[in-house]
C-alpha cells in the first residue's frame, strides 16, 4: 500500500493533490475528504483555528493507523494531509484519500481513518475569537 | 530516578510550564507520577478522568512502570481535524 502522511503548517492544494494521485485500471475507487475549519465555534463567530502537533507522537499513532487500515481493507493507497498553526475559517485543516478496488471499502478506510485519527493523534486545537474574512 | 514531562495543549496553561522534571524512586508508576504532579499541579486534578498519558510515542496506563530517561507526555483529549 502506497502511503504519503504530511503534517505542515502550508495551505492544503487539493488540486494539487488530486493531479498528484496514482491510480490503476485495477482500483475503480477514489475516495477523499476534505476538513475545513467553520467561521463559528459553540454559535459564536471565530476567525480561525489554532492547531498544535506532537509531532512524533503524532507520525507515530498516523502510521499504527496506516498499518491497520492495511490489514482491514485491501487499499492501493492512503494520503493524508493536516494542517499545523492557525488555519483561518473557509481554509481546509484536513484532507484524507483512500484508492481502493471498490467505493466500499473507500469509503468505510476514509471514515473509519479520519475518527480514528479524532482519537488517538495528538493534535489539538484551540479557536482563535473574531469575524472569519469572507472568501471568494 | 529522574523523569522528564511534557505537558500539551491547554494543560500548559493549567500548570504554567510546558515541562517539568520528577525526582521518583525505582519502579514508581505512572500512577504515582500523577500523585506528585497533581499535588504540584493543583489544577491537574480536575482533569484526572480525561488525562491521556503517553511515554515516548506510545499511549501507557497508570499501572506503567516508568524506567531512568523515561519522557512521560499528558495532555487532554485530542481533536485533530
Amino acid at each position: 500500500m502506497h502511503r504519503s502522511l504530511t503534517i505542515s503548517a502550508a495551505p492544503i492544494d487539493e488540486a494539487d493533490l488530486v493531479a498528484a494521485r496514482a491510480s490503476s485500471t485495477t482500483m475503480g475507487a477514489a475516495v477523499y475528504f476534505s476538513g475545513i475549519v467553520r467561521g463559528s465555534e459553540d454559535a459564536q463567530p471565530i476567525s480561525a483555528l489554532e492547531y498544535e502537533c506532537f509531532r512524533p507522537m503524532a507520525e507515530h499513532q498516523f502510521h499504527r493507523l496506516f498499518d491497520e487500515l492495511e490489514c482491514r481493507w485491501p487499499i492501493a493507497s492512503v494520503r493524508l494531509v493536516h494542517r499545523i498553526g492557525v488555519v483561518k475559517a473557509g481554509e481546509a485543516s484536513l484532507w484524507v484519500e483512500i484508492v481502493a478496488p471498490h467505493r466500499g471499502e473507500a469509503f468505510a478506510a476514509c471514515q473509519w481513518l479520519i475518527d480514528e485519527m479524532k482519537r488517538v493523534v495528538p493534535i489539538w486545537k484551540k479557536t482563535l475569537p473574531g469575524q472569519p474574512v469572507p472568501r471568494h | 530516578m529522574q523523569i522528564r514531562v511534557q505537558f500539551w495543549s491547554y494543560f500548559k496553561e493549567l500548570t504554567g510550564c510546558a515541562q517539568a522534571t520528577e525526582e521518583l524512586v525505582e519502579k514508581a508508576t505512572i500512577a504515582d507520577l500523577l500523585q506528585r504532579l497533581h499535588a504540584r499541579f493543583p489544577k491537574l486534578v480536575s482533569m484526572q478522568n480525561s488525562t491521556l498519558i503517553a511515554v515516548g510515542v506510545e499511549y501507557q496506563g497508570r499501572d506503567y512502570v516508568l524506567k531512568a530517561g523515561d519522557e512521560v507526555s499528558l495532555f487532554p483529549p485530542v481533536q485533530g481535524g
